[in-house]
């Protein structure tokens, strides 16, 4: 027995460590706000992901009890060195720590750099995670089915095919006027308060009742908001079951200023995961304003030349190369898509500033909230005339195109009436009358948060409104008169709402049968009210 | 301003001429005192430090955790390209060396491997 254990302890002896080969390291020559300036790492590449070690200067013992691996992002390539943001607690990097480059892949050292990847996959729905992809959500780790770049091209031309697939919102006023296709992105733009993180949710609520097997998985991306938002979102999603095809991605404001910067891309990354799984997604990027002012900070600290309003000359290309990730993609590459609703947020209704100008440029369309028609009671706020889907009528249904016809340009002239109102009390019949339809379609399009309506009940209610049967009941009333016509709906013309939600369009059989629904309607409402 | 005669300093010093060195910091004293600068010159003198202990960090050093293990750690490190005068004792490394010289690092220290396999445990 002696002469074993002598034997294994000479062996313990004779065991020397062997190097892997020449590893790339830096060493931190200063930090500060969120930055590091290192030494070294001369073959580093942008966006690539650094390893602060601090096991390299420290005994055993303190080393394996340093907490998790703390990584750094290049964005800097200096001549005798790198600058990279710190991903994570900055007081924790030091001058002199040691830091490396990881391997490109972790079966083999070499060749080495990785660039910044997230975890993505199926089992991020129904989670809250930060921007690289950790669970803050306290249901424990996520495991993932990939890693994604971050950072990536976005498809070509070659791979992407025309929108032509509806993406409901539930809310009246967007599907008839501004209808919005998978693999769109239109901008919700506004000043603060006036709804726009509201029509964002309801977007994603409303996709609770599409079919299982084509319903968009929605990502939230919450980019310097306060805790208390993300977390009163995240509690309705959950209420409401949305959580069930929903992930929750979250940079607070209380976050570094590089986990807002990364937090729109990483939403992008975990939907085109899904886009390329053949399904549809959406993501709600809220907001870029505050994404913008992070990069600024960022841009700001790395020493890079200001341009207007201080935001660096890349500022464009931020939004542009993140936006461009939505597509729709053809057939060949599995049929996928990836829908964005960025938001924007302006200052005293000025679209003309210099990020919202860069982002309706970029999207397809823009819903513009404004504080007016806020403040006048109307839900959602939405301004129809300076608001416009570019791409999105070709996606529209032939039930909804059907109804939807002339809103747009009645209500432009409605509005155009009514200002004319306002200096003339001595109105003609047929004036009056115009101006009382108007009242009763901005009546029609009102509609509480949190209420998103099938996409067929819009449809009848809008035909409703726009064929005259409603003119029997006061503006005034509209709110409760559509409560009414919905139950009666609901009640007496199942068949025609089902007709219209299987078929998507209103043949000549189901209008027959719906204006015979809409007559008895008026026959049993308009006495009582 | 600083950073720039910063670097014309250190572009001059980088000749190895000290003659040249000498004449470039008198020629800027001179110049400094005449446009009433010489705030400027102790940031500068800072500025100079720094890039002696960046120069300074990035020679080539090897540590090894035994003194014993010196002659065998240099010639190792200088087989890999790392050329350094002597070892210097660093006994958290438990056994082994280590070499680094710029951004290039060769680590066969036990502490390396030890973190290294808790690191795979524990993930």
């Amino acid at each position: 027995m002696q002469s074993i254990i002598e034997r294994i302890e000479k062996e313990i002896a004779a065991w020397a460590p062997q190097p892997k080969g020449a590893e790339e390291v830096g060493v931190v020559r200063a930090v500060g706000d969120g930055v590091a300036e290192i030494d070294g790492l001369s073959g580093a590449v942008m966006s690539e992901m650094v390893l602060f070690d601090p096991a390299f200067d420290r005994p055993l013992e303190e080393a394996i009890g340093a907490s998790s691996a703390l990584y750094g992002l290049i964005l800097n390539l200096e001549e005798d060195g790198v600058q990279a943001v710190i991903l994570g607690d900055v007081s924790k990097v030091y001058e002199g720590m040691l830091v490396r480059r990881l391997p490109s892949d972790s079966s083999t050292h070499a060749p080495l750099g990785r660039l910044l990847s997230i975890p993505v996959g199926e089992n991020f729905i129904g989670r809250v995670v930060n921007p690289i992809g950790e669970a803050v959500d306290e249901k424990g780790p996520v495991s993932p089915n990939a890693f994604r770049n971050v950072e990536r091209k976005a498809y070509g031309v070659i791979d992407r095919a025309p929108v032509s697939v509806p993406l409901h919102t539930g809310i009246k006023a967007v599907d008839t006027m501004i209808p919005i296709g998978r693999g769109q992105r239109e901008l919700i733009i506004g000043d603060r308060g006036t709804g726009k993180t509201s029509v964002a949710i309801d977007t994603i609520l409303s996709q609770k009742r599409e079919p299982e097997a084509t319903r968009p998985l929605c990502i939230y991306v919450a980019i310097g908001q306060k805790e208390s938002k993300t977390a009163r979102i995240v509690a309705e999603l959950s209420e409401r079951g949305a959580m069930d095809y929903t992930t929750v991605v979250t940079a607070p404001a209380s976050s570094p200023a590089v986990m807002q910067f990364l937090a729109p891309f990483a939403g992008a990354t975990i939907g085109e995961y899904f886009m390329e799984q053949g399904k549809d997604a959406l993501v709600v990027y809220d907001d870029l304003s505050k994404q913008a002012a992070a990069y600024r900070q960022i841009s700001l600290l790395l020493r890079r030349p200001p341009g207007r309003e201080a935001y660096p000359g890349d500022i464009f290309y931020l939004h542009s190369r993140l936006l461009e990730r939505s597509a729709k993609l053809s057939e060949a590459r599995g049929g996928g898509s990836l829908t964005a609703l960025p938001i924007i947020e302006t200052q005293e209704g000025d679209v003309s500033a210099y990020i919202p100008t860069n982002v309706i440029s970029i999207t397809d369309g823009q819903i513009y909230l404004e504080t007016s028609l806020f403040n006048k009671g109307q839900r959602p706020a939405i301004n129809v005339g300076v608001s416009v889907s570019r791409v999105g009528s070709a996606a529209q249904t032939k039930a909804m195109k059907k109804v939807s016809g002339k809103i747009k340009l009645d209500l432009a002239q409605f509005y155009e009436l009514e200002a004319f109102t306002q200096f003339s009390s001595d109105l003609d019949a047929e004036t009056k009358k115009r101006i009382d339809s108007g009242r009763r379609m901005i009546g029609i399009l009102n509609q509480d948060r949190g209420k998103p309506l099938p996409f067929e009940m819009e449809a009848v209610i809008i035909f409703a409104a726009s064929n005259g049967y409603l003119d029997g009941f006061a503006p005034a009333d509209m709110r409760a008169t559509e409560e009414l016509l919905q139950k009666f709906l609901s009640r007496e013309a199942d068949d025609v709402l089902m007709a219209i939600r299987g078929s998507k369009e209103i043949s000549e059989e189901t209008e027959r049968m719906l204006r015979e629904r809409l007559e008895a309607f008026i026959e049993r409402t308009v006495p009582s009210i | 301003m600083i950073d720039t005669y910063t670097r014309l300093l250190e572009a001059v010093i980088k000749r190895g001429d000290p003659k040249i060195a000498d004449e470039a910091v008198n020629k800027l004293v001179a110049h400094l005192k005449s446009a009433g600068r010489m705030n400027m010159l102790p940031q500068i003198a800072r500025e100079l430090r720094k890039i002696v202990a960046r120069r300074d960090s990035l020679r080539p050093k090897v540590e090894v955790a035994d003194k014993k293990d010196s002659v065998a750690a240099l010639a190792a490190a200088a087989q890999n390209g790392i050329h350094a005068a002597n070892a210097a004792i660093n006994p958290t490394l438990i056994r082994g060396w280590r070499a680094r010289e710029g951004d290039r690092l060769f680590d066969a220290s036990a502490k390396r491997a030890l973190v290294e396999i808790y690191r795979k445990s524990v993930s």
